[in-house]
């Protein structure tokens, strides 16, 4: 089991500061970004001033904008963007181990969308056209070294690695539909995704 | 007819009431029961493709496609339950993990895909099957429109449209099984095709982006825009158009499904030239100042103007309009009159024999749609009728009308016609042949345009005439359409104009000092009519031109002063059609700062208010 670490911004402080007491119990959130544009993390960024709302129901434990290097145990995963190469598979089977709840957020990670596109090509020629034939890269070639994460030939979405329990499409979801999606977990109720809520774009 | 027999089907618990032959989907909707279909379309055969629309029947044990089934009287219908909503699902995610329907980069991602309202409609968040992400092709050759294989789920709506509507059936499936792919003209692309129209009905009808207006991709999505309902500026025939705007643009258009005359359906020239063809607009007065065009302000254009039209006597000035405007700009013209010595209205090639001698038949679209012959003498609707040139093709290829073509220049309906004659031949032989293959019929049409007043089409006419009614029994008709080139050619004659078909002639016969042209917004800025007829080296003589257009050709080159005009879909006004209606077009947009009416100009010119 990983060890955990202590967080550098710790969200319980900054609610405390918030003249907030954190409450005892409170669900432990990650998030990832694989394969995607972070749109879908700007997008949840976009909660605005219902971060502070959000930061006295949840622990923040993992996630792009927490400074913390190994996946920890969670409740609650969100998982933007999809399977690009091994490493993204590693960490998101990892994170689906670790945690008892695992949400697809945005078409990335739902059906694969724009990472995917590449699928139509063969992997060779996604390296060389990405690494040797544009203009900036022609004089770096394909890297080989073995630390580099290796690209898969296809592109997967993330329900086709792991077991998914909510998907939430959207390019990127709305932040009003995060937070109705969050909410209602935390409420303990499953999420009703209808129009205007439910978008592919 | 004798009336349908009522029938009475139960849905979901509710009684529904139609008719004998009616399809369960067809009741259900007329009940209100809005089952979900995605191949259907109204209109056109059923095709029970995409199996959305299945429905539970009483005592059957299979699904049946309520599009595709009749209903009987008494059938209990079940369209909505757990287990059908759950079919529907499957449905639609194995339709989204089959192609590549990436929603994001998609120009009809905002609300114009049907395909994406049916995945929202049942709540489709996730696909529950592996996604296919094959590799497929985009076609991008077509002068108006792409087709991105990668978002087609082959409803074969495009090929169904293509055969039963504009009747070219350039559109097929191709390949079997994953592979199956829609191809044009058995494997060509859109670029290459030769039975093409680009009437671009199969765009308006696609149910996803496969089929997608390059002019009009990303620029707004439809149900953002605002609808016009207008007609067509483009031919006589007076087709309904819907135009969508926003900010002050068309972003498309399509046909007016309302519309007596063309029913939803448009050729090339309204769907297409109306708006999406690259033009450069003129939009401030210019004047010619030592051989080369300046901008100036209409009260400075204007000062030029007069000063032009005091150097030359009445005597050789000559107006020359195009036979787009209105007939309001046809009234109002008639003050001014008297400063030229000519106002002439320029038509096509004989266009004015016809438009003298013309019967206007006020339901010429319903007689062509019940005869079972055609003929044609003289006209060219594939070129210039498109939306008629569908009605025929259908009739000939789906309801087995006879088609004679008389005089006529080369067009695909030659492939269709019983007798194609480009260059008649009137020995008996010949006319025997005719008599022999109308032999049957009952109602016979014949559409005759420009070409049939030369002396070898009224011989064919008068020698027609003879042989269709000798043929015919009491009871049976034959009816005659005049089909003019023209837009409003028929409207601004009336107001007593003549009409120019010569113009080399014309010119020549009034070798005129000046010439004003009003050539609005003819599609090539009026230069086809120079082109046709070589003018340009005619005009080159005249000493001044002055041409009051919508865009830049090689006609407002040689001016000495441009003025800007609006287009079509800039003004309002009535038009006259070719059954003799008057039709309305609604101002879709409103007139740019700079342009100003043709009249107004004219009028001001003269200084009468």
């Amino acid at each position: 089991m990983a060890r955990k670490q202590q967080p550098e911004f710790d969200i319980e402080k900054i609610a405390a500061m918030a003249g907030q007491q954190a409450t005892p119990k409170k669900v432990r959130l990650a998030t990832i970004w694989l394969s995607g544009c972070s749109g879908c993390h700007m997008s949840f960024l976009d909660l605005d001033e219902r971060l502070v709302e959000l930061a006295k129901m949840v622990d923040i434990v993992y996630s792009p904008i927490v400074d913390v290097k190994e996946i920890p145990e969670c409740d609650v995963a969100i998982v933007e963007g999809c399977v690009n190469n091994n490493e993204q598979e590693h960490e998101l089977k990892l994170l689906r181990s670790r945690a008892k709840f695992l949400i697809a957020l945005g078409d990335c990670a739902v059906t694969g969308n724009v990472p995917a596109m590449r699928n139509q090509f063969e992997l060779r020629d996604v390296m060389r056209r990405g690494f040797m034939q544009t203009e900036s890269t022609k004089r770096v070639g394909v890297p080989s070294d073995p630390i580099v994460p290796r690209l898969f030939p296809k592109v997967r979405p993330i329900g086709e690695v792991v077991r998914v329990d909510f998907y939430l499409p959207g390019c990127p979801p709305d932040a009003d539909t995060i937070w109705y999606v969050i909410t209602e977990l935390l409420a303990g109720r499953t999420p009703k995704l209808e129009k205007p809520k439910l978008r592919y774009d | 007819m004798s009336p349908k027999k009522k029938i009475v089907i139960t849905i979901d618990g509710k009684r529904c009431e139609g008719e004998e032959g009616q399809t369960i989907l067809q009741i259900a909707r007329a009940n209100g029961i809005n089952i979900p279909t995605l191949c259907y379309l109204e209109g056109l055969t059923p095709w029970g493709g995409c199996r959305l629309c299945v429905v539970e029947v009483a005592g059957n044990q299979k699904l049946v496609t309520s599009c595709a089934t009749p209903a009987t009287d008494g059938m209990v219908i079940t369209a909505f339950s757990e287990r059908l909503t759950l079919l529907r699902k499957r449905i639609l995610e194995l339709l989204f993990s089959e192609g590549n329907h990436i929603c994001p980069i998609c120009p009809y991602n905002k609300g114009d895909c049907t395909l994406q309202q049916r995945g929202y409609e049942h709540g489709i968040t996730g696909v529950s099957y592996s996604y296919l992400y094959p590799a497929r092709p985009v076609d991008l050759t077509g002068k108006y429109f792409g087709l991105d294989h990668n978002r087609c789920i082959l409803c074969g709506r495009c090929v169904r449209t293509c055969d039963e509507i504009e009747g070219v059936h350039a559109l097929d499936f191709g390949n079997r099984g994953i592979r199956n792919q829609i191809v044009v003209d058995l494997g060509k692309t859109f670029g290459e095709s030769v039975s093409c129209t680009n009437c671009g009905a199969c765009v308006a009808n696609c149910p996803t982006g496969a089929l997608f207006d390059k002019a009009a991709a990303f620029q707004a999505p439809l149900v953002s825009c605002q609808k016009v309902v207008t007609i067509c500026p483009e031919c006589p025939l007076g087709c309904g158009l819907v135009v969508y705007t926003r900010d002050n643009r068309i972003v498309n258009v399509f046909g007016n499904k309302e519309s007596r005359i063309n029913g939803g359906h448009l050729c090339v020239k309204g769907r297409y030239w109306t708006w999406a063809e690259p033009r450069n607009r003129i939009k401030q007065p210019l004047v010619k100042l030592n051989g080369s065009f300046e901008v100036v302000g209409w009260e400075k254009a204007f000062e030029i103007l007069r000063d032009l039209y005091k150097a030359v006597p009445r005597e050789r000035r000559i107006l020359l309009i195009s036979p787009r405007l209105s007939n309001e700009f046809g009234a109002a013209l008639r003050e001014i009159t008297s400063e030229f010595k000519v106002v002439g209205v320029i038509g096509a090639r004989n266009e004015g024999g016809l438009v003298g001698t013309a019967e206007l038949q006020p339901d010429a679209i319903s007689f062509l749609e019940q005869a079972d012959a055609i003929v044609i003498v003289g006209a060219q609707p594939v070129r210039d009728n498109g939306v008629l040139a569908a009605k025929i093709r259908v009739a000939v290829r789906h309801r087995g009308a006879k088609l004679l073509l008389f005089n006529c220049r080369r067009s695909d309906l030659d492939q269709w016609a019983n007798i194609s004659a480009p260059l008649v031949s009137v020995d008996r032989a010949f006319w025997k042949n005719v008599a022999k293959t109308i032999s049957g019929v009952k109602r016979v049409v014949i559409i005759y345009g420009p070409e049939a007043i030369t002396p070898i089409g009224l011989t064919v006419f008068e020698k027609l005439s003879e042989v269709v009614e000798s043929s015919l029994k009491r009871g049976e008709w034959v009816k005659s359409i005049p089909l003019p080139r023209s837009t409003n050619i028929l409207g601004l004659a009336s107001h007593g104009y003549p009409v120019v078909d010569d113009l080399t002639a014309f010119i020549e016969g009034v070798s005129p000092d000046l010439v004003h042209l009003v050539v609005s917004d003819e599609p090539h800025g009026g230069v086809q009519w120079l082109e046709e007829r070589g003018l340009v080296d005619l005009l080159k003589k005249v000493g001044a031109i002055i041409v009051q257009g919508a865009y830049e050709s090689t006609l407002t080159e040689l001016a000495r002063v441009v003025l800007p005009t609006p287009i079509w879909a800039e003004r309002s006004g009535t038009y006259t059609s070719f059954e003799g209606k008057h039709l309305k077009a609604e101002r879709v947009l409103p007139l740019p700062s700079g342009v100003k009416l043709e009249e107004e100009v004219l009028k001001a010119i003269f200084q009468k208010t």
